[in-house]
Order: C-alpha cells, then structure tokens, then sequence
C-alpha cells in the first residue's frame, strides 16, 4: 500500500517534470474522447431511442419491402396484418396505423389536421395512456361505430386552449361528428408529427384486400419472448402467406426491424452512421498521439528503468510504475474529455431550432451517453497502457548491463521502437487526410447548397401560408376572387415591389413535396410500376419572375389566363426532358389524374427546374397552372420586398384582416429562414464535419510534431557525430524535415485512394458533392502537407541548435 | 613552409556565477604538417576542449588561431565548416558510431556532407573497407562490434577523406592493450604516409608512437618534449 502511495507520488512528479508531453497526450485524449462521447450520444438518441417510449426495447415494425424496386420499407396489406395478429404468438399485441389527413369543421376555424388512423390496440401495443380521458376500446374498432378521437397535447393546447372540459365535445371530421375522448400526454408524437388519432375499421372489402399496402404494423413482445423468435415467427407466416397466394406476394418480402431503427429517417441514419465513422478515426488517431507520446517518455527512460532493475527492482514493479503513470495520465485525459463532450453537446443542443427538432426523431432523448464516455475511456486507456508497456516489456529482455553500458544503447530494439512510431504517424496522417477531404466536400457541398439557392435572391422574399376554410370558399370563382384581392391589396404596401402565390414555394413545407399522377392525351395510361407523376403548383402569372425563374420555350402565364380561356399549363425542363424526349411539349395536352372537372391543359411553356430541398439529388418533374384556372384552397403567398422582409409581417397581417379577418395564417416567414431551417439537419452534420477534420488537423500534427521532436532528442548524439563529421546546419535541418515529409508523404499517398473512397460515397449522398474536387484532392493534402512540415521544421531547429560538443560530451 | 596549425594566446573559459573560469590559457602553439603529436594531462587539464578548438567544432574562444594560414579566429561558421570538412577526421573514445547505421553507411557519412557522387562514395568505402579489413562486416550495426572493431570502423570512418589532420581523443581508452596497439600502429603508418595526428592519451605506451608530447595541466601547457622512440616498431 505505502510503495503504491509511493508509486503514485513518482508517477504524479513524472508527469509533471514532462508537463508538456503530458498536456498533449491529455489533450489528444480529451478531443478523442470528448468529440467521440458526444457523437455517440447523438448517435445513441437517433438510432436506437428515436420514440420517447419505455417499452422501446420490446417493440418491433413489421414492414414490407421490394427488393427488386428498391423498396426498403413500406406499409402492409390489411388481410396479410389480420392474419398475423390472428396466428403469431410471439407477441401479445400487434397494433397498426396509417397516415390520414382530414379537415377539423364545426368549432371554430377550419383546420387541416394530421391525423393517423390506428388500430385500438395501437396504444396499449406501445404501452401508453392518455393523459386526459380514456384509450380506444375494442368495439370501436368495427365499421360505423368508430366516432371517437384523441388529440394530441399540442392541438389540444393550440386549438382549445388546453380546455380542461374538453372530453365528450363533438368536433366535425371531414363533416362527420366525431366525440373527443382523450388527449395524449404532452410529447407524446408518434407516429412522428401527429396531431390526432382516429380509430380505423376495416369492412368486409378491406379484411381480404392484398394488394392495397396502408398498414404500418408495430407488435409488442410477448413477455420472455426474443426479437429473433417474433421474426423468425412472422417471416414463417410470411412463407405460407406467400405460398397461398402467389400473385399477391410476388418479389415482396417481409421485414422486421425493432422499432428504434424503424423510426429513424433513413437520412438521419446514414449521416447519424458518417459522423459516427468520422469520429471513431479521430479517436484512432488520438490513440496513435497518446501511444506515441507514452512510447517516447518509456523508452526516453531506458536508462532509469535499467538503473532501477539493476538496485534489484522485479519486472512486476517496474511494469507496475509505468501503468501507475498511464492510468493517471488516461484519468486526466477521461476528465477533460467529459467536460468537453458535455460542451459540445450543450453546443449542439442549443443551436436547433425548436421548431425543428420537433421533427427530428430522438431529439428530445439526447444526452450525455455514459456508456460510451466508459467505451471511449476504455479504448483510450488501452492504448496508452500497451504502448506505455510494451517498451519495458520489449527492454527487460534485453540485457539490463546493456542498457547500462554507455556505449551498449540497445540499438536494436531502438530501431524498432522508430518503425513502429512512423507507421503510427503514417496512419494518423491518412486517416485525418480522409477526415479532411470528408469534411471539405460536405462543407463544399453546403456551401453548393446555399448557392443554388441564391438565384431566388431569398434575402428580400417574404413567404406566408393560407388555408382558404371550405364553408366560406366554396366556389371557384370565390376563392379567385379572394385571391385576386390579396394580391392587389398586398402589392400595395410600400416598399413591396410584387405578391405572387405559388402552391409550395421551395423549402417550404419543410422541403416536403407532394407529388401526383397526370395523364399525357394520346398515350396509354402507365402501368402500375412505372408512375408518371409530377409537382402540382397552382401559381400566380407573375411567380416565375418574382422567383427568377427562367423561361425555356413558349410562354409562362398571363393576366388573361381566367376561367373562360382554354386551360393552360406551364412545365418544367425536367418534366420536358423525361416525358417528351425528343417531342416539342408545346401544344401537347396534360391532366392532372383525378382531377374534377376533367380538364386538358394544354403545355404553353417550360420554364427551368427548382430544387424542392437538399435531399433529391435531380430536378422534380413540376407541373404549373395559373391560379384562376385552378383556384386553390391552400396557399403560399410570396412577397418580393425593398427591405428586410420580417419588417412588412404586421403590414402583410392587416391587410389580409381587412379582406377576411376570420382567416388564419400561418408561417410567416422570410424565405431565407425557411431555407435555414430546412437545412438545419445538414448544416449541423457539415459543422461538425468541419469541427472533426480541423480536430484531426490538429493531432495528427501533434502527432508529427512529437514523434520528429522525440526523434531529435533521441538522435542528439547522432546530430553530434554528424556534425563533427562535417554536417553543415542545413544538412541537419534537411535531415529531420526530410524525415519528417517522408512520413506525410507516404501517409497521403496511402490517404488520397481511401479519401476517394469516401468522397464516391458521399457524392451519392448530398447534392453538389463531386468526387473529383481539386480543393478536396489537391488543395486539403497540401494543407496538411504544409502543417506537416511546420510540425517537423520546429523540431529541426532545435537540432541545427544542438551543440556537438555537449552532444558527444559522456559522463 | 608555413605551420598547419599555429596559436596565438589562445584562450576559452566558462562563465562561473559571473566570474570566469579557465579551462585554456593563453596557448601559443604550433604544429607543423606531418608531426605526430601527443597531448597529455590529468583529467579536467582541457586536453579535449583543446581538441575540439582544434578540430573547429568549438569557436567560443578568444585569441588567434592560423589554420595552414588561414585566419580562423576571423571566419563565420560556414567557412570554418568548410575548412573542417576539406582538412580534419576525428577519432573518439567511445567511437560514437551511429547507432542506426551499418559499418558501411557509418563509413558513407562524412561523404555525404562532402556531395561525392554515389559511385566515388561507393569505391571511396570499399576502399577503406579494404584497407582497414573489415569488408566482412560492412552489413553489420556497430552494436554486433567489439570495441576494437568498432573503434577500427571510428579511424577509417575518420580517414576515409584522407584528412590532412586526424584529431583522436583517448582512441584506445575504452580498448585492451592489444586493440589499443593495432590502432596506434594504424595512426603510424597514416602518419607515415604524410597525415598529421594530433592525439590525446593518458598512456606513455601510445605517447611512444607520436614525436612529440605537450603537457597540460589546468588549461596551461605546462611542458614540451620530444617523446620516446617506439620501443617495438
Ligand atoms: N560546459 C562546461 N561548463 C563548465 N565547465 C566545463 C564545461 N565543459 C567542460 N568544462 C570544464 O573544462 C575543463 C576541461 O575539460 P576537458 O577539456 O574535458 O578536460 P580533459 O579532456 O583534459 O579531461 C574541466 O574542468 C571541465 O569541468
Ligand atoms: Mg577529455
């Protein structure tokens, strides 16, 4: 116990007397850890807690999927879910929902609602009550008795002011009286974003219907029962399923996933797994620091340790001091490593916006991960111990007289030791050059994305959504009217230059689109599998140049495109070039599927794509009609404005007043916030990006910094002899740079393949990420060349400064 | 003809908590080409800074020293490198042969700071490996060395240049009596072929080799004399 004090004591002054080594081995385990433990927290909210639920370890998706279309996960045909809650055993619930959308009429304003239809067990298959008032029951699950709803805690609060009486209030749904009977508890938003439940009935029709796919299917595990047994189980079902009926199950395959990663947007998941990836180098290369470091203070001590074997220290002691060392050195690294993850974490979560990590799955489950600040600690420590033990080990078998012996300097194990710290470096120089060339594409093809935008000038636009209420617009030429007035009323505000309407302006609806189906006349319908869809904007004749949105061919809209002249649409290039190659559009005639009146719209113009949002990689298919030929209910207003365009929002609110003071809008906002924050998401994953390829900057030159400057010192006799053998300053400083670019050398050259890797992977992530970037591939290598031979002409100076006098003095 | 190596009240100390200490003091010495000169003293006498002012590896110093002439006293450190590296080997003690090099590459290093073209250097080494016979050990690290091998490799290493003067500083000192005497046999027949040698030893039986003895004795030199003739040539 005293020679442990003792020990402890030595190892405290050891650290101390090599204060420097010490503070970047702790600092390169600090970044390590810290950058690793906050990632890994994130990661661990995002893939594997997205759903605030307790029983989310024993819940399961059960999800189609088609392998040959590519489809990953889609939703279940009523007969194939019926038949699985009738024979699986596996669970004790099996629960299922589909999304809806329905209109809230009778009590107060219209509003379009969120709403999913679920099964009445879906609750009690998550394992949650209400807050208020009571769950479905059984029989409210049969056709023409399921007129109850819950509301979520958000709605609740939002459309009746968190009404305490709320429970038995009738609440017209798409016009049929539905009664309240609870209200879920505050946060409680799965499936994501809902904001009502209504139960959902199947009539006789749907019960044997396998073709139709709405169902998403959630089961909860029988207790003591295994996720591999329910799969198993249901993949087995699955089989007869398929065997029954072959044409239904055709290239179809059942999938179970637990409900964790069923829940995390595919997105998240990819760019969840890359900063993962990212992080987990930066460790490695933090371990490469600290393993350098603890090697070079070890076998920098050669001498003391053989003096120390030779007054008849065992090897268990002497092996028991270094671990002392290490452990203390890890513990110091572990301690600002903690407060660093909890920085960055604080970081993180600060800057979202509310609104939007709303949206994000697992967002509100994001904390301090201790597990893996364990796992990290463990790894770091790991390293430092092997490679703080493996020299004494490596030495003890040499002979302690050896050591001794002035001119016996072990050189042998001397000459391994070096490899063994070039290869270290020449691997933290590749990983970070991949880190590097990672991040730089990402923040370029942010920077792409934010450029794009720019043609839209999203500095001056204000945009707004409406929701014109059906019992007041009925009519076309009503709501046309309205939306005459509004745009008079409000291009006349001072300093608005125009107000233009457009059904989804881009990024708006949270970059969300919808997409239909139209008909080409002429044509035969399309088959089932290869849909012919398009964008639908009803927009007003000025919106193409209120967006700048560049005209091809033809004609965009007119004032005189009204009700009484020959319906019209305006195309974009993408729809052109996919669904008339070779064709002239102009003149050809479209129909938007299901639409009422069936109308022809005849193509007058094509007018350059949009880009929608961040995640398609191409150009949408979008489909224009003038407003008085399609008057819409839902719409978003654009504003082009003089000024800062949040100043006009109070202007904007009364002149609409003045026109329907019952209206409500919503969104008010400029175009560059709701571009903002549609790419918040992406924004946060280049940022950190960015944050972890300067982190690998830093220690892998740390790393060259140590092991050129530890070589120096090691090699001071060697400069010596040089010296006195004619070496001039210059041919000692051309020696350790050399040393020095020859280890980065090789480690980009062993980088740049990899990075390239990566940069083809990340090119079909994100859109304007090209991997053949010379800033990437030409520019990044060169930086860290640069820093490189910086952290090898610092330590070279010191050996052009080394006396030969004192070097070759022994005594 | 002219000296190769001519003091005048030469002289070097070492601050000592503001007051001077001397460790050489106002040496007036010559040194004529071809002379085989044995420097000797107790421990401590300066017998090696001498050496190492000899050798130009040290220039913090005052007084006059007249290298084949030339004025070193007046020449910055580039000049005084190119000097020492077109004039002087050094043979030491404990042979500092580079740990990490082979005898062969041991041998390439003074060539490589003197931009000979790789095949020179090539003949130039096998030449010395030739000449000092140890060609059956030019693969080997100086660690797989006996002293006396290694101290073989440190004189050829030291000669390979054909210096006109080899400076050595107690070259037998870690050596038996037997190794000692095949290297001071070895600085014979080098002096015999026209190389000065300036040697430091504490041994009469190496001062014996040389033709000449300068005594040091606290940084002073104390006596000059011509040595005893070899007993066994
Ligand atoms: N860096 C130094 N600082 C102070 N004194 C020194 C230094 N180097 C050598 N000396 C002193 O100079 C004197 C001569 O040393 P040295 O030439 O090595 O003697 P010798 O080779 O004759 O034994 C000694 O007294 C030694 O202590
Ligand atoms: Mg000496």
């Amino acid at each position: 116990m005293d020679t442990i004090r003792q020990d402890i004591r030595y190892a405290l002054r050891m650290l101390w007397k090599h204060r420097f080594a010490t503070f970047v081995c702790a600092g390169a385990l600090a970044l390590g850890m810290g950058a690793n433990t906050a990632i890994f927290s994130m990661a661990e909210a995002f893939l594997r807690h997205p759903v605030p639920l307790d029983e989310v370890n024993r819940l399961l998706a059960v999800v189609d999927s088609k392998p040959r279309q590519n489809i990953e996960k889609t939703s279940v045909a009523t007969a194939t879910y019926l038949e699985w809650q009738e024979q699986a055993l596996s669970f004790d619930r099996l629960g299922a929902y589909s999304w809806d959308g329905v209109n809230f009429t009778g009590d107060g304003t219209p509003q379009k609602i969120q709403d999913f239809r679920v099964t009445t067990n879906f609750f009690s298959t998550l394992g949650v009550q209400p807050h208020l008032g009571r769950d479905f029951l059984p029989e409210e699950g049969e056709p023409g008795k399921n007129q109850e709803l819950i509301l979520s805690y958000g709605l609740w609060e939002r459309r009746y002011a968190a009404d305490p009486k709320i429970l038995g209030k009738v609440v017209k749904v798409d016009g049929r009286p539905f009664t309240i009977v609870g209200v879920m508890g505050k946060g409680f938003d799965f499936p994501m974003s809902a904001e009502a439940w209504l139960p959902m009935a199947f009539d006789a029709k749907q019960r044997v219907d396998r073709d139709d796919r709405p169902l998403w299917v959630i089961g909860h595990l029988r207790p003591g029962g295994s996720f591999e047994q329910a799969k198993a189980e249901i993949l087995t079902i699955a089989q007869h399923q398929a065997a029954a009926y072959p044409d239904a199950y055709k290239d179809w395959q059942v999938r179970v996933l637990p409900l964790g990663e069923f829940a995390t947007g595919d997105l998240t998941r990819q760019y969840t797994l890359l900063l993962l990836g990212a992080v987990g180098f930066v460790l490695l290369i933090a371990c490469a620091d600290v393993a350098n470091v603890q090697f070079a203070r070890v076998s920098g001590r050669q001498k003391e340790l053989a003096v120390r074997a030779a007054m008849g220290a065992t090897r268990g002691r002497i092996v028991r001091q270094l671990l002392i060392e290490s452990v203390m050195l890890s513990l110091f690294g572990a301690a600002l490593g903690i407060f660093l993850a909890l920085w960055i974490l604080s970081v993180i979560l600060s800057h979202m916006p509310p609104d939007i990590a709303r949206y994000i799955a697992g967002w509100k489950s994001i904390h301090l991960d201790f597990g893996a600040f364990l796992f990290t600690f463990g790894v770091a420590l790991a390293s430092g111990l092997l490679s703080g033990i493996a020299p004494s080990l490596m030495s003890s078998r040499t002979n302690i007289s050896e050591t001794l012996k002035e001119s016996g300097r072990g050189a042998s194990s001397g000459r391994a030791r070096h490899r063994l710290r070039s290869v270290l470096v020449v691997a933290e120089i590749s990983l970070s050059l991949v880190l590097l060339v990672g991040a730089g594409l990402l923040v370029k093809g942010f920077n792409a994305l934010l450029t794009v935008n720019q043609q839209y000038r999203p500095e001056s636009l204000l945009t707004l959504n409406l929701n014109l209420p059906e019992l007041q617009y009925p009519q076309r030429s009503v709501r046309a009217t309205f939306h005459d007035r509004l745009l008079q009323s409000l291009s006349s505000i001072p300093q608005v230059q125009s107000a233009a309407l457009a059904t989804t302006v881009p990024y708006g609806n949270g970059g969300g689109t919808d997409a239909d189906r139209f008909l080409i006349e002429g044509r035969p319908v399309e088959q089932r599998e290869e849909s012919r869809t398009a964008i639908m904007e009803t927009v007003s004749p000025n919106y193409f140049a209120v967006m700048s949105i560049g005209l091809r061919d033809g004609r965009v809209f007119t004032d005189s495109d009204g009700d009484s002249t020959q319906p019209v649409a305006v195309i974009s290039r993408s729809l052109a070039s996919r669904y008339f190659a070779g064709e002239n559009p102009l003149g050809k005639k479209v129909q938007v599927a299901g639409s009422k009146p069936e109308v022809w719209l005849t193509v007058v113009g094509i007018v350059e794509d949009v880009r929608y949002n961040w995640i398609q990689k191409d150009a949408l298919p979008t489909l224009y009609r003038p407003y008085r030929q399609n008057p819409t209910y839902y719409t978003t207003v654009v504003l082009r404005t003089d000024d800062n365009p949040a100043k006009f929002t109070s202007a904007v609110r009364s002149k609409i007043a003045a026109i329907d003071p019952d209206l409500p809008i919503y969104e008010v906002k400029p175009l560059n916030q709701v571009i903002t924050e549609s790419i918040v998401g992406i924004s946060y994953v280049a940022a950190m990006m960015a944050g972890i390829g300067i982190i690998a900057l830093v220690l892998a030159t740390v790393g060259v910094y140590g092991v050129m400057s530890y070589s120096v010192s090691e090699r001071t006799h060697e400069m010596g002899i040089r010296m006195a053998m004619g070496a001039s300053q210059g041919a000692i400083n051309r020696l350790v740079v050399g040393n020095g670019m020859l280890l980065t050398v090789i480690g980009i050259a062993i980088g740049l393949p990899l990075a390239f890797a990566l940069a083809r992977a990340l090119s079909s992530l994100l859109f304007g990420v090209t991997a053949s970037d010379p800033f990437a591939f030409i520019g990044l290598p060169l930086i860290l060349g640069a820093v490189a031979f910086l952290a090898s002409y610092l330590p070279a100076r010191r050996a052009v400064r080394i006396d030969p006098l004192t070097a070759l003095r022994y005594e | 003809m002219e000296p190769l190596i001519q003091f005048r009240s030469l002289e070097k100390s070492y601050d000592a908590g503001g007051s001077k200490f001397f460790v050489l003091r106002r040496i007036n010495l010559a040194i004529q080409q071809g002379e085989f000169v044995t420097i000797m003293g107790p421990s401590g006498a300066g017998k090696s800074t001498l050496l190492s002012i000899i050798g130009m590896l040290d220039s913090a110093w005052t007084g006059e020293y007249y290298f084949l002439g030339e004025a070193v006293h007046q020449l910055n450190n580039k000049k005084r490198n190119e000097l020492h590296k077109a004039n002087i080997g050094f043979v030491f003690q404990s042979y500092h042969l580079i740990d990490n090099l082979t005898v062969f590459e041991n041998l390439e290093v003074p060539l490589s700071y003197k931009n000979v073209p790789h095949k020179e250097r090539v003949s130039l080494v096998c030449d010395a490996l030739d000449r000092f016979h140890i060609v059956g050990k030019k693969d080997l690290f100086p660690n797989q060395l006996s002293g006396g091998q290694q101290q073989l490799v440190g004189v050829a290493r030291a000669v390979i240049l054909h210096p006109k003067l080899l400076l050595a500083d107690e070259p037998t000192g870690n050596l038996h009596s037997a190794q000692g005497d095949e290297i001071m046999e070895l600085f014979k027949k080098l002096n015999d072929g026209g190389t000065t040698i300036i040697q430091v030893t504490h041994s009469e039986r190496n001062a014996a080799y040389g033709n000449r003895i300068v005594q040091l004795k606290d940084g002073w030199v104390v006596n000059e004399s011509a040595a005893a003739t070899v007993q066994s040539a």
